[in-house]
């Protein structure tokens, strides 16, 4: 913007000052992790020898020995599971159930939508004890469904909401033109909203991807078998105080790390606007 | 009249589904986590009633008292540590005081992708005996048997956390007042500085208190979440040693998944409740003063 130009530049001191802020900040978050990175291909000895060298003769050797021993490949793919199942699911009931909420006069609607808003102040620990119990009742424990289940039932207030205000947005002229000529209401939802939603589906899937990639309490309770656990739950029981190989350990938090970064780069935008206009984070 | 019918059953079929698993798996075993709140159970045989106990035992429960005191730290740490800063760092950053702000922007806030037990387990790492602090402060000072021992020490143990709270969340309320400073018309910084007011002026009188709504919403969000922590703290230390970092919603894990106290880890676990409650009215009330006054 040209009318950016016009304004004055803040002084030097908070020049100056600004810098080794953000500096300061850079270098905390990246330095970690770049150290993480290239430690993960130290074998042990050298670890504990020179902490900070980079190494003598780069391996991958840890990364192999970690993804077999930490039961990793399962445990990615029940990650990838778990969140497409629970995203995918929740991003259609929620949507769903915006259009029931937002574009049909009934007044029940109202009590509904309160219903849902209500939800945003629930959180995990009013209901894991009872959720724990029944799901033990019900035979859900240590099974996949036990732990999608509740991630789809925690998601869907704030996706109900979001989802309502924008399908509220949709001008009811071109659903009632649908209407007029007869269009059954699910193909009108199918045909209809769910097209013209696309840029709110976007956001939403995002955000619900990132809550359930990293969820940790659900998968930790609700699965004792290691073939039920998520990739972080995985990961932080194998890199946990009892296993002594830091080479291993830092190979399998790289491993954890590595694919957030590349959602992080690949949705940058998104994840900016998401959280930026106010979504909540868990 | 058929034709009404048909849209009810429609209008339901669209908003049945998700409203009964949100409130089969939500909003139904709330009530069972009060009730059972009342109780002594073992999670198997007889349950027996034991009415206010648990909440009473709470309050003369030491490890319940510090995980008390850590959380309100958490809550500290969050309203006056990760909000004013994240304020600061969108203020320079909307106001372009470092060239490559953008650049900036993107690696500060990396850490909102990564798991908070993964977090953790980072900067266990750093902090550990073969990690980067000992191994820097080991060469600035030439003591090459240094390791960090503030872990066990009882009144700072907690810090370590407090500091990898405020690297975690900084910079998502940093993205959060951006956007809304993005908002913000270019002529009402021109103006004040036309009227030559300083910097640091515009940032406390004007930019500050337009931005006073979204730091309030930002600190409910904030304190509600300060009383749930519980990934972090759990990976990074599980709430040891001898019970230094404790925080309720691990205290209540351990209660009634480890030590099988259904009735006490319940009782910790509606105090959650109401104490998130309790931050959410109180910002709220103040709130409302603030816009009176």
């Amino acid at each position: 913007m040209s009318h950016r130009s016009e304004l004055g530049k803040a002084p030097l001191a908070w020049r100056a000052s600004a810098y080794v802020i953000m500096v300061v900040f850079a270098v905390l978050t990246v330095f970690p992790l770049v150290w993480l990175g290239y430690s993960s291909l130290k074998p042990n000895a050298e670890i504990v020898k020179h902490p900070l060298a980079l190494p003598q003769a780069p391996s991958f050797g840890n990364y192999a020995e970690a993804w077999a021993k930490g039961g990793l490949e399962p445990a990615l793919r029940n990650s990838l599971l778990y969140t497409a199942v629970a995203t995918i699911s929740t991003l259609f009931l929620a949507l769903a159930a915006a259009f029931g909420l937002a574009k049909f006069p009934f007044k029940s609607a109202k009590f509904f939508r309160g219903a849902f808003t209500l939800g945003l102040m629930l959180t995990v620990h009013a209901v894991i004890i009872p959720l724990f119990l029944l799901e033990v009742r019900l035979g859900l424990i240590n099974t996949r469904l036990g732990v999608i289940l509740p991630y789809i039932a925690f998601d869907l207030p704030m996706s109900v909401l979001i989802a309502f205000s924008f399908v509220r947005g949709i001008p009811d002229a071109i659903l009632e033109s649908a209407e007029i000529d007869g269009a059954k209401y699910r193909r009108i939802f199918w045909g209809l909203i769910v097209p013209l939603s696309t840029p709110v589906i976007a956001t939403m899937a995002i955000l619900s991807f990132l809550r359930h990639w990293n969820e940790f309490l659900f998968v930790f309770i609700f699965t004792t078998k290691l073939a039920l656990k998520s990739l972080p739950v995985a990961i932080t029981q194998f890199a946990g105080r009892n296993n002594i190989d830091y080479g291993l350990q830092y190979a399998s938090l790289v491993i954890g790390i590595l694919p957030m970064i590349l959602f992080y780069v690949l949705f940058h935008s998104q994840l900016r606007k998401g959280f930026g206009e106010g979504a909540l984070k868990e | 009249m058929v034709n009404e019918r048909n849209k009810k059953r429609s209008y339901l079929s669209f908003v049945l589904p998700a409203f009964v698993i949100y409130m089969g798996i939500m909003v139904f075993p709330v009530g069972f986590s009060l009730a059972l709140s009342f109780t002594k159970w073992k999670g198997y045989g007889p349950m027996e009633f034991v009415g206010f106990q648990n909440y009473v035992r709470m309050f003369s429960d030491p490890v319940f008292l510090i995980g008390l005191r850590n959380n309100i730290l958490i809550v500290l740490v969050s309203v006056f540590g990760q909000i004013p800063l994240g304020l600061l760092l969108a203020y320079m950053l909307h106001r372009k005081m470092v060239r490559g702000a953008r650049q900036f922007e993107f690696l500060i806030f990396l850490p909102i992708t990564i798991s908070s037990v993964i977090v953790a387990q980072l900067w266990n790492r750093v902090f550990s005996p073969v990690g980067i602090l000992p191994a820097i402060v080991r060469q600035l000072t030439g003591n090459s048997e240094y390791i960090m021992t503030i872990f066990e020490s009882e009144a700072y143990a907690f810090v370590p956390i407090m500091f990898v709270l405020l690297w975690q969340h900084t910079s998502l309320y940093m993205v959060i007042f951006l956007a809304n400073l993005q908002r913000v018309p270019d002529s009402v910084i021109e103006a004040a500085q036309m009227e030559g007011a300083s910097e640091g002026a515009i940032f406390l009188r004007i930019i500050a208190p337009i931005l006073a709504p979204v730091a309030f919403i930002n600190s409910i969000l904030a304190i509600s979440g300060s009383f749930k922590s519980f990934d972090l703290i759990y990976s990074m230390t599980g709430g040891g040693p001898a019970h230094y970092t404790e925080v309720m919603a691990v205290y209540m894990y351990n209660t009634t998944f480890v030590y099988q106290n259904y009735g006490y880890g319940s009782a910790i676990s509606v105090v959650i409740i109401l104490f998130i409650v309790a931050a959410i009215a109180l910002t709220k009330a103040m709130t409302k003063k603030f816009n009176l006054d």
